[in-house]
């Protein structure tokens, strides 16, 4: 073939130019971190993309999500725990009046504390976590217990499930059933107590007696529920780790450069560019013209 | 006999054809680097000789000649290459134009990245989900509308940002008719100067040069075939004639130049109120945008819009910009529709939460959250059951919403698809059209570079072969002048040297 001077230039500019596109797709990859700067270098790729961001993103709102539930249990447990106490303490007292050696003036002085105890049921019953009611089921605004005009405790709580979506479709429980708990019955039974010792009735003391151990129990089996919702929860949050470290690792093998590789190609791709510009030079200067006088 | 001074006759034509192909190099030496320019060659022929041959012609052995003339001046050119070069060059202005037109498209849409659309959906979802979550706290329900606004923003970004592109491409596709139609105009000047010297007995190399580089530069934007038609008189075997263009397309050709009688059929564009073409107009026929022929015009018309044959609006951004609307409008009503089944903060029953789109088209402009909910971040419907006051933590409303992704169907090919699904696919169709056109583009450029190449192996100047030429011709035209002097003692010897014999 017949090779002129200005096809060795258009050539060797052409070369000197893809040499510099090769360049500058490494250097993007090198900057950005990334395999692709744009989707139709690798469509695949790109729409792969999306779709992990996606997925990572609902993992990571289910974390937090999941975040939240473990306040609900935990505040939770604490409400209970200190219901357990009350419910000792007033086991203790019912014990200790059903001795005979109390006089009347001591069993007016337990009704006291009893009726002391009941109150602070009652606080408990209206335990407040940033700003919620959370043992009224999803009326969180507004308190469950209350005390009417004529000074008797009303528990009015609202049955609905307060759920939390700890995962892809999976909603979990968070509020305990407190109307087991905070039920008009446990009330009730504190303010029978109470009358009895008022009223020196030790034969009913008694019969509540027994009643105040089934709501012991009760509690004890709302306590375990909690506790097992609380390992499921753990296992959902162990889960959700994994598929956070999974959804990060399919992201990254799928559009991070590998940056080891990337930089020895640009080393070589450097080597190249420069040879290219020198013969480029060294072709293109000579004529035959510099020969000739 | 030959005459005394023959000679001298043939030792001067001897010096004017050297002379004349020294001039020559000269000229291709000058426009070694103009677009454009085929070397040209003197083609040097022996002059007839005395006497010519013949029955009665007075005898002497053989004939004796009489010198060089320099006969044409001829262009180096392979017309084949020529036609092979256009076809690649349609390819090339073809693909190039709409690979053009799809990298700005990816630039706008900007996925996947941290600020495209889907992010802001991710972002959206998880503000929905914190809502779900503490229903009864004002902040998250803040969040959750500023995170629509995003959603509502971004969709309107987007499709003002594709707009406006697609604006710039109407424009560019305006340009690329009157540059076609300036062309034409080029070279119908072309052909009356060229008609003007053939006939004369010239080869006006130059000017089928410039109507060559015009024809180069045509098929970037148009396919065309030529025709040509011989100058008559005087004109020489050589000379190329007139050239006559015509557009191929699938009903037909039409003749956009007609070298002949020196008429131009101008291009032009029959466009609607949206500047999407309908029709295109030559020489009084009209073709349908999808009839025309492939090239940087056909490029340009389908990346900025065009009315196909069934009357529907077609072409790369059109789709995109109606993709967006088509999502924009099933999001917002499957949306609306949940949220009002929801129940508000207050306990009532929930309202829109954007306002109401009532069409595809210009949807995606048209997202904006309802006043009500804006006041009020309590109308954030995010109960679900009946109305009433008593459910203020209950996100069960809210948590469905945040499957807006999931939920929203968009029938798509006879298929229903989600929003994310649909949004997918329809960034995946983007990027598969772009890599197919930069792949195509580039594929077409580098055969394109290899004809060219060929081309330029034929008719490129050459300064090494031009300089060996000159010396080549120098030493000739040297020793011609070198005859006239040895001639010149000859006839001195003749004239002043003879018959002094005793003087």
């Amino acid at each position: 073939m017949r090779v002129t001077q200005g096809m060795l230039a258009a050539n060797s500019l052409k070369q000197i130019s893809n040499s510099y596109n090769k360049l500058e797709t490494l250097q993007n990859q090198l900057s950005t971190g990334k395999k692709i700067t744009r989707p139709s270098d690798d469509p695949v790729v790109a729409t792969k993309g999306m779709a992990y961001r996606s997925n990572l993103s609902e993992v990571n709102q289910y974390k937090r999500n999941l975040t939240e539930a473990q306040s609900w249990f935990d505040n939770s447990e604490s409400g209970l725990e200190q219901v357990n106490s009350i419910l000792q303490r007033t086991k203790e007292l019912v014990v200790q009046g059903l001795n005979g050696t109390n006089g009347s003036d001591d069993r007016q002085a337990i009704a006291r504390e009893i009726e002391q105890l009941k109150m602070d049921y009652m606080q408990v019953g209206n335990t407040q976590v940033a700003g919620n009611y959370i043992f009224n089921g999803v009326n969180v605004g507004a308190p469950p217990i209350s005390e009417n005009t004529s000074g008797m405790i009303e528990s009015n709580i609202n049955l609905d499930p307060f759920s939390i979506e700890v995962s892809k479709g999976i909603q979990l429980r968070v509020n305990i059933h407190a109307e087991n708990i905070f039920g008009q019955g446990s009330f009730d039974l504190m303010n029978n107590i109470q009358t009895a010792f008022e009223q020196n009735d030790v034969s009913s003391l008694k019969d509540l007696s027994t009643q105040l151990d089934t709501q012991i129990s009760t509690l004890l089996a709302e306590r375990s529920e909690l506790g097992a919702r609380s390992n499921r929860l753990e296992l959902i949050g162990n889960r959700l780790d994994s598929q956070e470290i999974t959804a990060t690792k399919m992201l990254s093998d799928n559009e991070d450069a590998e940056i080891e590789k990337v930089i020895t190609d640009l080393t070589v791709q450097e080597s190249l560019h420069r040879a290219a510009l020198g013969v480029g030079a060294q072709i293109i200067q000579p004529t035959l013209l510099d020969f000739l006088r | 006999m030959s005459s005394t001074f023959h000679g001298l006759q043939v030792a001067k034509r001897g010096m004017d054809a050297q002379q004349a192909a020294l001039y020559t190099i000269g000229h291709n030496v000058s426009n070694a680097n103009t677009p454009g320019y085929t070397r040209q060659r003197v083609s040097l022929e022996t002059f007839p000789a005395y006497p010519a041959p013949g029955m009665n012609q007075a005898g002497t052995a053989g004939q004796i000649g009489m010198g060089v003339e320099a006969s044409t001046v001829e262009r180096i050119r392979d017309t084949f290459l020529d036609t092979q070069y256009r076809d690649e060059t349609i390819k090339v202005g073809y693909w190039d134009a709409r690979a053009g037109a799809l990298e700005k498209m990816e630039e706008i849409m900007n996925e996947p990245t941290e600020d495209g659309l889907s992010a802001v959906f991710n972002q959206f979802f998880e503000s929905i989900q914190d809502v779900a979550s503490h229903p009864s706290e004002a902040g998250s329900r803040s969040v959750m509308i500023e995170r629509a606004e995003a959603v509502g923003n971004t969709f309107s970004y987007l499709s003002t940002s594709l707009k406006t592109i697609q604006g710039d491409l109407q424009k560019e596709r305006d340009v690329a008719v009157t540059q076609v139609n300036s062309l034409l105009e080029q070279m119908n000047n072309v052909n009356q100067q060229i008609q003007n010297v053939e006939p004369n007995g010239y080869l006006p190399n130059d000017l089928y040069d410039e109507r060559d580089r015009l024809l180069d530069e045509l098929s970037k934007f148009i396919p065309v075939s030529v025709e040509y038609t011989k100058s008559g008189e005087n004109a020489s075997a050589p000379s190329e004639g007139v050239v006559t263009v015509q557009l191929q397309t699938s009903r037909g050709p039409i003749t956009l130049l007609d070298g002949q009688n020196h008429q131009v059929n101008a291009i032009s564009l029959k466009t609607n109120q949206d500047s999407y073409v309908t029709e295109i107009h030559i020489g009084g026929q009209s073709r349908n945008p999808e009839l025309f022929p492939q090239g940087k015009l056909k490029g340009l018309i389908e990346a900025s819009g065009y009315i196909d044959s069934s009357g529907d609006k077609t072409g790369v951004y059109a789709s995109m910009i109606d993709h967006l609307d088509e999502m924009a409008y099933e999001f917002v009503n499957w949306f609306n529709d949940k949220h009002q089944q929801g129940v508000t903060l207050e306990g009532n029953k929930g309202i829109s939460f954007f306002n109401d789109v009532s069409q595809k088209e210009g949807a995606a402009t048209g997202i904006v959250i309802a006043d009500k909910i804006k006041q009020n971040t309590n109308n954030i419907a995010a109960a679900s059951g009946a109305a009433g006051t008593d459910r203020q933590g209950d996100g069960q409303n809210a948590q469905l919403l945040s499957q807006f992704r999931q939920n929203v169907l968009i029938n798509s090919g006879n298929q229903d698809v989600s929003l994310d699904g649909f949004y997918q696919s329809i960034i995946g169709q983007m990027s598969v059209d772009a890599q197919q056109a930069n792949r195509l583009k580039s594929n077409s450029e580098t055969l394109q570079g290899a004809v060219e190449q060929r081309r330029q192996s034929t008719s490129a100047v050459s300064l090494d072969e031009e300089m060996t030429n000159m010396i080549q011709f120098q030493h000739a035209y040297n020793a011609s002048a070198r005859m006239i002097t040895m001639i010149d003692e000859m006839l001195d010897k003749i004239v002043n040297g003879l018959g002094t014999g005793g003087r």
